[in-house]
């Protein structure tokens, strides 16, 4: 292999890593979502949409920094998960209806409805945030003067990165260490087992609807320095977020972080040596490849004996 | 009572009279465009730029001293709506000019029609190749075709860049294939290697796994067809990745809008477009029209615009020469144009297998200091460009 094939390699890996990393937070909310509700929320793009506005809006009217802007939009999110759980998705669960499934077209509906609300009001032009720092890289030459090839590694990719990691770790601890994230664990595994070791399991619903918003909220506000935003984003995040909850095993918070960053990874690989048109089919790939041989997702592979179901 | 009525009577036949009078001293056209839709943004910007045309033509004392009057039909960038309010003004209304419409495929509906019933068409901004292709003898078309969009760019390339390999981004859409091909097309005429085609998705987030490969092959000039927000994050990430190029040059489109400087900011910097007209070039009237534009509307038009504008001249010149006012006087008139317009200079001719075509240089747009400026061919450059441009690494 030679020195420039190498390069090219490294890059390659280097930004699907950071993709992978961010790809990760988004699928972490709809799969702790999935886990607990057992529905599939199609409105998690749109949610992700919401706060890119929110930081849209306070960067070009307050100032404030997109990442900043995480401690504003992730909470907004959070009540609007809130909100949306309890008016529109928990009425609805109630209800037998003739399509066991109408929860999934509810959020259907609520995407679009976001959608076009956004519409109304940005208009449907393309929006940014042009940060200082946005073509900011570090590069391997600049430290590493004999480096034979060279590497480079964007500043807001990695801060983006960074930030999904610290968020990630703070959802770790908090599932595994709080009271309240056991009982949502709790709930996630065993729903009438938690009820009968009195946790409050309507509460726990409500919760977790609005932590998953919140996180790809969080996610929304990574993204916004890097790409850009319209009113019609969330189709593609929802997807993503999808390919990743099924490729994780649905309801895995662990899964959803090895899935994310195997996507990130493997679209770039798609990218470099198949052609960029092809990165699409990749994702589908993975997708239909995960569905027939690991139909558990990557943590079945691990976990030997599944308890509870 | 009697006499109240013979009075009235009266007043209706004079009136009847007068508005028959002045409507001798009148010349009404009314032109289809897309005011709804998704094209409407460009169907607004021409029909304020007619407007302005006509406005200015009637303070100079009209066409041959009658006002011309314009009125608007919104065909919503939807073939069969274009095609009907064509066949009802030149059947009912007997207007003997048909002029407007934006997409291509709008474009070619009325020219079937304008065709089929003798009336002359003159297309002002779709851009398809063969609507001009079809031996039509009654539609004319002042803008540049597809085909010869990147023109000045290859010119500039061969002139000034002297490259020899090119590496070719396109979007997977009918706009990014077809500009990919016909560039691959001038390379291979203009003796450059293309060492690199490679489509992407619209709207993809990271461009730089496909980016570190266009570095690995080092191509003298990286050719990019985009939309504008592909195109800043393009040339973001080409700066991330410190990809050194003789030149970053863009097929139209994303990169000749200000949109892109404002939003890849200092990547943009150096970064050269096709482009059919800039109001910064060396032609008469485009200034003064770009900035009366700015002042009523807020801002700087495109091509549309002053394409649109421009027509009504054409229109004007045709209709002051024209034997008679009838569909083949005006035609014989088109023909015979030969003016300069704030477009550029317009004159329709039947070469290379078009007919009725204007042949227009098309111009090369560099961002330098932030702004786009004209930079190619020298006679109507606004800015000397700037080559060899440097290094990412000495930009900072």
């Amino acid at each position: 292999m030679t020195s420039v094939q190498l390069e090219v390699l490294l890059q390659t890996l280097i930004s699907g890593l950071l993709l992978g990393g961010l790809y990760a937070l988004i699928g972490i909310g709809m799969t702790l979502i999935m886990g607990v509700m057992k529905i599939i929320n199609l409105a998690h793009g749109e949610l992700m949409m919401v706060a890119m506005y929110i930081a849209y809006v306070l960067f070009s009217s307050f100032h404030i920094d997109p990442y900043l802007s995480i401690l504003i939009a992730a909470p907004v999110l959070f009540i609007l998960g809130i909100l949306i759980q309890k008016y529109l998705i928990n009425p609805v669960l109630k209800v037998e209806a003739i399509i066991p499934e109408n929860q999934v077209i509810l959020t259907v509906g609520i995407g679009m409805v976001l959608a076009n609300i956004a519409t109304i009001i940005f208009s449907s032009d393309y929006k940014t945030t042009p940060v200082e720092y946005a073509t900011k890289a570090w590069y391997l030459s600049d430290y590493w003067k004999a480096s034979p090839i060279e590497l480079s590694l964007s500043m807001p990719w990695s801060v983006s990165f960074c930030v999904a990691l610290i968020i990630t770790a703070a959802l770790w601890f908090f599932l595994t260490k709080t009271d309240m994230g056991k009982s949502i664990r709790a709930t996630a595994q065993d729903k009438d087992a938690a009820l009968l070791m009195g946790v409050n399991v309507e509460r726990m619903r409500v919760v977790t609807f609005g932590l998953g918003s919140a996180l790809v909220g969080s996610a929304g506000c990574l993204f916004i320095p890097i790409y850009y935003l319209y009113p019609d984003l969330g189709g593609q995040f929802t997807l993503i977020a999808f390919v990743i909850t099924i490729l994780g095993g649905l309801g895995s918070t662990i899964g959803a972080i090895v899935g994310g960053l195997i996507l990130g990874v493997f679209e770039s690989l798609t990218s470099t040596y198949a052609g960029m048109g092809w990165a699409p089919v990749g994702r589908f790939m993975i997708f239909v490849a995960a569905l027939i041989f690991v139909p558990g997702g990557i943590m079945s592979l691990f976990k030997r004996r599944r308890l509870g179901k | 009572m009697k006499r109240l009525s013979l009075i009235s009577l009266l007043v209706f036949v004079l009136s009847l009279f007068t508005s028959s009078l002045f409507a001798a001293d009148t010349f009404d056209l009314v032109i289809p465009l897309p005011l709804t839709g998704k094209q409407a943004k460009f169907g607004e910007m021409m029909k304020k730029s007619y407007e302005m045309a006509a406005e200015e033509i009637n303070a100079k004392g009209g066409v041959k001293k009658s006002k011309l009057v314009l009125s608007f039909e919104d065909s919503g960038a939807k073939p069969e709506t274009a095609r009907a309010i064509v066949e009802k003004l030149i059947d009912t209304k007997k207007q003997p000019l048909i002029v407007g419409e934006y997409t291509s495929a709008c474009a070619k509906a009325v020219a079937a029609v304008a065709e089929e019933r003798k009336t002359p068409y003159l297309v002002v901004a779709s851009a398809d190749d063969d609507i001009t292709q079809k031996n039509y003898k009654y539609v004319f078309r002042q803008n540049a075709v597809n085909a010869h969009y990147a023109d000045g760019l290859v010119e500039f390339m061969k002139n000034v860049v002297k490259p020899k390999t090119i590496a070719i981004l396109y979007e997977s859409s009918a706009f990014g294939t077809s500009g990919a091909d016909a560039m691959e097309k001038d390379a291979q005429k203009t003796g450059v290697k293309v060492i690199l085609k490679e489509k992407y998705e619209a709207g993809s987030v990271d461009f730089k796994p496909l980016l570190s490969k266009v570095k690995a092959a080092q191509p003298d000039v990286i050719y990019m067809v985009s939309y504008v927000m592909d195109a800043s994050l393009l040339m973001k990430q080409i700066k991330e990745l410190r990809i050194d190029a003789k030149l970053f040059a863009g097929g139209a489109a994303g990169f000749a809008i200000p949109e892109f400087i404002d939003n890849a900011k200092d990547a943009a910097e150096n970064v050269v477009t096709a482009s059919l007209w800039c109001f910064k070039m060396k032609q008469p009237g485009a200034k003064e029209y770009a900035e009366k534009y700015k002042k009523l509307y807020g801002d700087y038009p495109s091509y549309h615009g002053v394409s649109a504008y421009s027509a009504l001249y054409v229109v004007k010149d045709a209709l002051e020469r024209a034997k008679s006012w009838t569909p083949d006087g005006i035609r014989d008139a088109l023909k015979a144009t030969n003016i300069s317009t704030a477009f550029g200079p317009i004159k329709f001719e039947n070469k290379e297998g078009y007919q009725n075509q204007n042949f227009m240089e098309t111009i090369v747009l560099q961002v330098i200091k932030g702004e786009h400026e004209c930079v190619y061919p020298d006679s109507i450059a606004s800015k000397k460009y700037v080559f060899p441009i440097p290094t990412w690494r000495e930009r900072r």
